[in-house]
């Protein structure tokens, strides 16, 4: 454990390394937070809204996109384009040379760049969000333990698919755009840039059996209080059920990865 | 007991064939045309604990990818491979654990951190207790001074300051077998003598096995007890340097220079292979004659001035290695 533990630290350490970057991407957080809400007040200011008749006001819109943003800076899911480039560079066989669990190295990473976006990014947004349109409050004490307990879920399921998309560079060397594809789809459908309730019910009904909606919607809804308690409970089941499902898979991957490992580079 | 054992060791590697131009590059994108090659084609060989094994071969004989299956990255198509008593395949972890590997051409040292965190990292890692911890790191102080650049981050380091970063790092945990994938390339003579004296210091003092894939033939004619030669995937020498060298070139070179010029004789075990000026090369067999039975026959006949006995010449040894095989 303490071997995992000094990898997180090295990798806070790294981060701050690069200072000029901390700042660059403390600019570029606050920009897309300030532009997001912008929309959002915009397109209530004109009454377009409204819709599928879902009882969200603006007040809670507002809360709804400062909570995706701060999530989107905070989880961290490198571990997709490490794979990919240790593959690609064929430094996964320095990798290989550690007596851990791969996976277990690269999650420690993430938790340490987390670790470090929680100071560098977070915070700053924090502040931002707050001087610009007040401090984003939970619905209730029970709302935000529910939130927490769900965020670490949201991420549990982020990091697996990164994962599995990662592996892929086992089999096929040159990733591509799949990542971006990817990224592109969670994005989307996670409800991270526009709730699902405001996609037609086609969609709608077709999100809840795919894992996206439950990385940011889910969260996010328990913290606003869209979704009801007794809502939030079987959703939270519902992550842990993906988790496991999740899990397995990339389990199951990684075992057929192992012998297919290729070493680029002499 | 051998502590690496390997058996009709095979790794098929399947190459896509691109064609040449537009068309054939989209016509390579829906059909690939492919085909199987054997990068190690029916290995076996024995390695003995406390060895140093030079591991040796032209570009693309297969080597790194020999490495790369006895340290557990890639897996054999057929064959056996035991590293300690384990499969490395098998038992990564607990391979990996008693050994050290430095990658010539790759860092395990992070880039951004002063050098002395991957230091601590690896303590971490390997459950190295700090009493321990200390005394080897003192002892990698002293044969490799990384005291002086332990505070220094990664990236800034000299390369031979990197290589000697990287050699710490791989002895830290004390591992039992260490494999050097090409450790010198690209240093310069006095990193190259840092590394060769520490190599030998551990092999010495802690009886590890290395097991060295090289270029460098200084490394091996410096280092290198035991000799394995591959090409193409196939074992083409195995054994100790003298006996390889004797065995493709047995000729050694007497050369003899003159106070002045004199009729040459002839000698029935030795020939003249070579004359310019007042100096004269002859070639003999050393198991038909010994130099000083030869100098002992020609100072009576010859006015010598100086005299100079060469051992042949490991590289060409190699390269005839190289070129009967390929």
């Amino acid at each position: 454990m303490r071997a995992y533990g000094y990898f997180i630290k090295m990798r806070v350490l790294t981060a701050l390394a690069y200072r000029f970057e901390v700042w660059i991407g403390m600019v570029g957080d606050i920009i897309m937070l300030a532009a997001s809400v912008y929309i959002w007040k915009a397109a209530y200011g004109n009454g377009v809204v409204g819709s599928g008749g879902f009882d969200v006001g603006l007040q809670n819109m507002i809360t709804y996109t400062v909570i995706s943003v701060l999530l989107a800076s905070v989880f961290q899911t490198g571990v997709q384009n490490t794979i990919y480039t240790q593959v690609r560079e064929g430094n996964i066989a320095l990798d290989f040379m550690r007596p851990l669990p791969l996976l277990g190295i690269y999650l420690s990473d993430d938790i340490g760049s987390m670790v470090s976006a929680l100071v560098n990014k977070a915070i700053p947004l924090i502040v931002a969000a707050v001087l610009l349109f007040g401090f984003p409050l939970p619905a209730g004490a029970g709302a935000f333990a529910g939130f927490l307990v769900s965020s670490l879920f949201s991420f549990v399921i982020l990091w697996l698919m990164s994962a599995m998309v990662g592996m892929v560079a086992f089999w096929v060397a040159e990733l591509g755009n799949l990542g971006m594809v990817k990224d592109a789809v969670v994005r989307v459908l996670s409800g991270s840039l526009v709730p699902l309730w405001f996609f037609p019910d086609a969609v709608q009904n077709v999100s809840e059996w795919l894992p996206f909606q439950y990385t940011y919607q889910t969260p996010i809804g328990i913290y606003i209080g869209v979704t009801t308690a007794g809502d939030a409970v079987r959703a939270i089941c519902i992550q842990g059920i993906w988790v496991i499902i999740l899990g397995l898979l990339l389990a199951w991957i990684w075992k057929h990865a192992r012998s297919k490992v290729m070493v680029q580079g002499g | 007991m051998a502590i690496i054992e390997v058996k009709d060791l095979v790794k098929e590697f399947v190459v896509v064939r691109k064609k040449t131009g537009l068309g054939g590059a989209v016509k390579s994108l829906f059909w690939p045309e492919k085909e199987i090659v054997r990068g190690v084609d029916g290995l076996s060989f024995d390695i003995e604990q406390g060895d140093i094994v030079g591991y040796i071969g032209p570009n693309g004989a297969g080597k790194s990818t020999t490495i790369k299956m006895l340290t557990g990255i890639l897996h054999p198509t057929e064959g056996e491979i035991r590293v300690c008593g384990m499969s490395p395949q098998k038992e990564r972890k607990a391979v990996v654990r008693q050994l050290g590997v430095v990658f010539g051409q790759r860092t395990q040292l992070y880039w951004d951190l002063r050098l002395g965190e991957t230091f601590e990292l690896l303590k971490r890692i390997y459950r190295i207790e700090d009493k321990r911890f200390r005394e080897t790191m003192d002892i990698l102080n002293g044969v490799l001074r990384i005291q002086d650049f332990i505070d220094t981050p990664v990236r800034q380091l000299s390369l031979g300051q990197r290589m000697r970063g990287d050699l710490a790092a791989a002895m830290i945990h004390d591992p039992t077998v260490l494999f050097l994938d090409e450790p010198t390339i690209g240093l310069d003579a006095d990193a190259k003598h840092a590394i060769r004296e520490f190599i030998l210091t551990m092999n010495r003092e802690r009886r590890m096995t290395v097991v060295l894939t090289t270029h460098d033939l200084d490394d091996v004619e410096l280092l290198c007890s035991q000799l394995l030669v591959v090409n193409h995937g196939k074992l083409v020498e195995d054994g100790p340097l003298d006996a390889i060298v004797n065995k493709l070139s047995p000729h050694r070179l007497l050369m003899i220079e003159l106070n002045h010029s004199a009729a040459l004789p002839d000698h029935d075990r030795a020939r003249i292979i070579r004359q310019d000026g007042l100096k004269v090369w002859y070639q003999f067999d050393k198991s038909a004659i010994t130099a000083s039975e030869l100098i002992a026959d020609l100072s009576g006949k010859l006015p010598i001035r100086d005299l100079s006995v060469q051992e042949p010449d490991i590289e060409d040894a190699i390269r005839e290695v190289y070129r009967t095989t390929a």
